[in-house]
C-alpha cells in the first residue's frame, strides 16, 4: 500500500457495497408487487415475478456502481485548484476485464434464459376451448363481441379460470389494446387481425387501456371490464342486447 | 512561398466583392421566405386545386422551395456554381470562407473553417434545448393535477411530438456537433475538415431543417406523435408534410457530417497519429458518424415514401392500396434504435477522455474501450424490431430481438468498467466535468438497468407505452447523454473561450439538475408501473401524485438548466481566465494557442505516443 500505488483499503467499498445491495433487494421483493396493478391473471403474475427477478439480480450491479462511485470519491478525490499529481499508470489489466465480461456474460445469459422461457409460458395456450372475444379499437372506444352469441358491448365481461382469446383489430388507426391487471397488450391494425391469450384468475373489476397513441381523445379510451364467476358470466350474456 | 505571404496578409476582406460575399444568416432567411413564396406560387399555378392531395402537394413544393431557398440565400452552392463557371476558388477566397480576419460576423456566414461550425453548432444545440425544454415544461404543466386543461388537447398532442422531434435534434448534435468540429480534428492533428465546404452545409441544413420544424408547429402542428407512424399521421394536416421534409432536411445534414467526419479521421491524421495512439473521444465521435450513415437514411426514405403517399397517390404504407404501416414501423425503427447510440456514443467518448484527463492516469483498457463502443454500434442495428413486440407484426421473431437487445448490456457494462478503471486509484481533480460524470455514472445505471427489463417480452407485454418507457429514454436522454454533453462543455469550454465556465454557478445547476432528474423521472417510473400511458394529455385520479412530484422535479430541472445557460453566457467574456491548458492534458487541442488559430497549427505536429502520459514532463501551459 505505497503512496505510489495510491490504492487504499477496500473495506469501506465493500460495506457500501453489500448495504446498498441489501436495500435493492429489499425494494425489489416489496416493490413491484405494491406498485403493479393488481394481479388478474397468469400472464400479470408472470409479469410481476419476472420483475422481482431482474430488479433483485440487478441489485448488485447497481449497488457496484454506487458504492465505487461513492468510495472513489471519498478516497480519491482530490480538491484543489491546481492540477493533481500523476496517478499510478495503469494501461491494462487482463484479469479484471475477463472477469468483468464473465460476469455480465453470466448476468446475460441467466436473464435470457429466464426470458426465454418466460416468453414460452407466456404465449402458450392451454387450447382447452378458449373463449374468442373480438376486440375492435376505433377512435375513441373499443368495443367487444362474442362470436356465436351476437353480444356486442363496450364492457369487457370475462369468465374465470376459462383462457380467453383476444381477436383485436380496428376500424381506422392503431391503437393499443392492453389489459392493465393481466400483462397483456397487442396492437389494434386495421386491416388485420392480431391475437393474444390470457386466462383471467380473480374475480374483480379491470380496466382497458389504449397504449399506442391514436389521436386527440386518445386518454379518454379507458374502459373498464370484470371477470365474473362462469354463471354469472352466462347470464351476463344472455341479458345482452342481441345484434342480429 | 506565396502561400505563407498570403497567409501572413492581414487586409484580406477585399471592399465589395460581389454578391456572394455580402451572403449570411440574414440573407438566407429572405432567400429562403422568397423562394417559398415562388414556389408555392408555382404550385398553386399549375397543379389541379380540386383533388384532396393538393394542399400537401402545396405544402411539399412551399417546403421545399424554403430549402433551395436558403441554401442560395447562405452560399452553399457558389463553390461548384464557380467550378461549373471554369472560375475556382483562389487561396484569397478560401481564406475569405474560412472567416479570416473576419470578427464576429463569420459566425453568421457560411464559414468553413471547423472552430467557427463547432462554435455554431453550441448555440444551435443551446436553441434547440431551449425549445425543447419550453414544450417539456408545457407539457409537464399540463401534467400537473388529472384533468388539467394548461393547454388545448389538439396543441398539447402536437407538443409531445414536436417536444420529441427537437430534443433528438438536440441530442443528436450536443457532443458531436460541437466538440465533433470544434476540438476532433485538431485532436487528430488536422488544419480542418476533409472537405470545410461540406461541414458548413451540414450545419446550415441544420439550420434550415429546425426552419421547417418551426413551420410544422405554425400550420397546424403534428398531433399524431414524433413516431409520426401510419394511419395515424394520415390524420395530421400539412404540418405532417414539414416535418417528413425536416427529416429529409436533418438527413442530408448527418450524412453530408458522418462523411466528413469518418474521411477525416481516416485520410487527415497527422505524423505518427495512429489508431491506437487517437484520444478516445474521437472513436466515440467515430462511431457515431458510421452509425449515423447506416441508421439515418432509413428515416429518409420512410419520410419520403410518407410525402409520397400524402401527394401522389402511391401507396407505400396505405392498407388499402396493398402497404402496411408495419413498414413503415420498420423502417422508422431501424434508424430509432441506431439513432441512441448516435446520441450517446460521442458523450462516452467524451467522458471515458474527461476520466482520464482529470484523474490524471491513462484510459483504462483503450482497447476495451474502443471494441465495446465499436461492439454497441453494431449491435445497435441489430434490436430494432424490440420496438415493435407489442405491434402483432412476426411475434416469431421476438425471441430473436429479445436475445440481440440484452447482449447489447454487455458492451454497456464495459462502459462502466473503463470509467470505473480510469478513475480507480487516480488523483480525481474534483471540477465541473468531473462532477457531472459522476452524475452520469449514477444515472446511466438506472437507465441501464430499466432497459433490460423492457428488453424482456413478458415483461414489456405491460411496461410497452407506458411512462415506464418514457421514464427510461428520459435517463437515457436528460440523465445520461445531457450529463456527459454538459461535462463535454465545461471541460472544452476553456479551449473556445479562453475562460473558464463559471465553477460557482455550475455546481448549483448541477444539484438542481441532478435532483431534478431523480424526483421527476423515478416518479414517472412509478406512474408507468401503475398503468399509465404515454402521450396521455389526460389522467385518471391514481396517477396523481406520481404527476405531481413529475412536474415538480421537472421545474427543478428547468432551473439548474437556467443557470448554466447563465453561467454559460456570462463565462464567455467575463469568465476566470484559464490559459491555454487549464487541465494540463497533453492531448493536441491543448497544446495550440486559445482560441486556436485559423488552420490550427504553426508546425505540423508529430506524435509520438497517446496523449495519456500524465507521469511525463508536459508542454506546459
Amino acid at each position: 500500500m505505497s503512496d505510489q500505488d495510491n490504492k487504499k483499503p477496500l473495506k469501506l467499498f465493500f460495506w457500501l457495497w453489500a448495504i446498498i445491495t441489501v436495500a435493492g433487494v429489499a425494494v425489489s421483493l416489496w416493490a413491484p408487487g405494491y406498485l403493479m396493478p393488481r394481479s388478474m391473471s397468469n400472464n400479470m403474475h408472470l409479469t410481476i415475478l419476472t420483475m422481482v427477478v431482474f430488479s433483485v439480480a440487478a441489485a448488485p450491479v447497481a449497488a457496484g456502481v454506487y458504492a465505487a462511485s461513492i468510495y472513489m470519491l471519498r478516497t480519491w478525490s482530490y480538491r484543489g485548484d491546481d492540477v493533481p499529481p500523476p496517478a499510478p499508470v495503469i494501461r491494462e489489466n487482463n484479469k479484471v476485464v475477463a472477469s468483468w465480461l464473465l460476469a455480465s456474460t453470466v448476468l446475460t445469459v441467466f436473464l435470457l434464459i429466464w426470458g426465454l422461457g418466460a416468453l414460452a409460458v407466456d404465449n402458450s395456450s392451454t387450447g382447452k376451448n378458449p373463449l374468442v372475444v373480438d376486440v375492435t379499437g376505433q377512435q375513441w372506444v373499443w368495443s367487444f363481441s362474442y362470436p356465436g352469441t351476437h353480444v356486442e358491448s363496450n364492457q369487457l365481461y370475462l369468465p374465470e379460470n376459462r383462457e380467453v382469446e383476444f381477436r383485436v383489430t380496428s376500424d381506422d388507426v392503431t391503437h393499443g389494446f392492453w389489459i392493465v391487471n393481466m400483462g397483456v397488450q397487442v396492437d389494434a391494425n386495421p386491416g388485420t387481425i392480431t391475437t393474444i391469450h390470457t386466462t383471467p384468475n380473480r374475480l374483480g373489476e379491470f380496466t382497458v387501456r389504449c397504449e399506442q397513441f391514436c389521436g386527440l381523445n386518445h386518454s379518454f379510451m379507458d374502459t373498464e371490464g370484470f371477470v365474473v364467476s362462469t354463471q354469472n358470466f352466462n347470464s351476463w350474456l344472455a341479458a345482452q342486447p342481441q345484434r342480429s | 512561398m506565396t502561400t505563407t505571404l498570403e497567409r501572413n496578409a492581414t487586409a484580406q476582406i477585399p471592399k465589395g466583392g460581389g454578391l456572394a460575399r455580402r451572403q449570411n444568416f440574414g440573407t438566407a432567411v429572405v432567400a429562403g421566405v422568397v423562394f417559398a413564396y415562388l414556389f408555392w406560387l408555382i404550385a398553386h399555378l399549375t397543379l389541379d386545386s380540386t383533388g384532396r392531395p393538393f394542399g400537401d402537394q402545396v405544402a411539399t413544393f412551399t417546403g421545399l422551395g424554403w430549402l433551395i431557398g436558403f441554401w442560395i440565400g447562405i452560399g452553399a452552392f457558389n463553390g461548384p456554381f464557380r467550378w461549373l463557371l471554369g472560375r475556382d476558388h483562389s487561396h484569397a477566397d478560401d481564406m475569405y470562407y474560412a472567416g479570416q480576419n473576419m470578427g464576429k460576423a463569420r459566425y453568421w456566414k457560411f464559414t468553413t473553417d471547423h472552430k467557427v461550425v463547432g462554435v455554431q453548432y453550441i448555440v444551435v444545440t443551446m436553441v434547440l434545448f431551449g425549445v425543447g425544454g419550453i414544450l417539456a415544461m408545457a407539457i409537464r404543466t399540463n401534467l400537473i393535477a388529472p384533468g388539467n386543461h394548461f393547454v388545448n388537447q389538439q396543441v398539447y398532442n402536437s407538443f409531445i411530438a414536436i417536444h420529441g422531434m427537437v430534443m433528438i435534434l438536440a441530442m443528436i448534435v450536443a457532443v458531436a456537433g460541437p466538440w465533433g468540429n470544434f476540438v476532433m480534428p485538431i485532436m487528430i492533428g488536422a488544419r480542418d475538415m476533409a472537405f470545410p465546404r461540406l461541414n458548413a452545409l451540414s450545419l446550415w441544413t441544420l439550420v434550415a431543417a429546425i426552419g421547417l420544424l418551426v413551420t410544422t408547429l405554425a400550420v397546424g402542428g403534428l398531433p399524431v406523435g414524433w413516431v409520426v407512424m401510419d394511419p395515424i399521421s394520415n390524420q395530421a394536416g400539412i404540418g405532417m408534410d414539414f416535418f417528413a421534409l425536416t427529416i429529409i432536411a436533418f438527413t442530408v445534414s448527418t450524412t453530408v457530417a458522418g462523411v466528413n467526419t469518418i474521411t477525416t479521421m481516416m485520410t487527415m491524421r497527422t505524423k505518427g497519429m495512429t489508431l491506437e495512439r487517437m484520444p478516445i473521444f474521437t472513436w466515440g465521435v467515430f462511431m457515431a458518424a458510421a452509425l449515423g450513415l447506416y441508421a439515418f437514411p432509413y428515416f429518409l426514405v420512410a419520410e419520403s415514401f410518407q410525402i409520397l403517399d400524402r401527394t401522389s397517390f402511391t401507396s407505400f404504407f396505405v392498407s388499402t392500396g396493398g402497404g402496411t404501416g408495419w413498414l413503415q414501423a420498420n423502417l422508422f425503427w431501424l434508424m430509432g434504435h441506431p439513432e441512441v447510440y448516435v446520441i450517446l456514443l460521442p458523450a462516452v467518448g467524451a467522458l471515458f477522455e474527461i476520466a482520464a484527463v482529470m484523474s490524471r492516469k491513462p484510459v483504462f483498457s483503450y482497447r476495451t474501450a474502443v471494441g465495446s463502443m465499436a461492439g454497441l454500434a453494431g449491435l445497435s442495428a441489430l434490436v430494432w424490431a424490440h420496438h415493435m413486440f407489442t405491434s402483432g407484426w412476426a411475434p416469431t421473431l421476438g425471441g430473436p430481438f429479445m436475445l440481440t437487445t440484452e447482449i447489447i448490456s454487455i458492451p454497456t457494462g464495459l462502459f462502466f468498467l473503463v470509467l470505473i478503471g480510469t478513475l480507480w486509484r487516480g488523483h480525481i481533480w474534483m471540477k465541473l466535468p468531473t462532477i457531472w460524470l459522476f452524475g452520469f455514472m449514477a444515472n446511466f445505471i438506472i437507465a441501464g438497468i430499466t432497459g433490460i427489463y423492457l428488453s424482456d417480452i413478458p415483461l414489456d407485454d405491460q411496461l410497452h407505452g407506458t411512462m415506464f418507457v418514457t421514464a427510461h429514454f428520459h435517463y437515457v436522454f436528460v440523465g445520461s447523454v445531457l450529463f456527459g454533453a454538459i461535462a463535454a462543455l465545461a471541460f472544452w469550454y476553456p479551449k473556445v473561450t479562453g475562460r473558464y465556465l463559471n465553477e460557482y454557478l455550475g455546481r448549483i445547476s448541477f444539484w438542481f439538475v441532478f435532483v431534478g432528474v431523480q424526483v421527476t423521472f423515478l416518479a414517472m417510473f412509478v406512474s408507468g408501473l401503475r398503468g399509465m400511458p404515454r402521450r396521455y394529455a389526460s389522467y385518471s385520479i391514481i396517477f396523481e401524485h406520481t404527476n405531481f412530484a413529475s412536474t415538480i422535479g421537472a421545474y427543478t430541472i428547468m432551473i439548474g438548466m437556467i443557470i448554466l445557460g447563465v453561467a454559460l453566457v456570462t463565462s464567455w467574456n467575463k469568465g476566470e481566465p484559464s490559459g491555454p491548458n487549464p487541465w494540463q492534458a497533453n492531448s493536441l487541442e491543448w497544446m495550440v494557442p486559445t482560441p486556436p488559430p485559423l488552420e490550427n497549427f504553426e508546425v505540423q505536429p508529430v506524435i509520438t505516443e497517446d496523449p495519456y502520459n500524465f507521469d511525463k514532463e508536459m508542454v506546459r501551459r
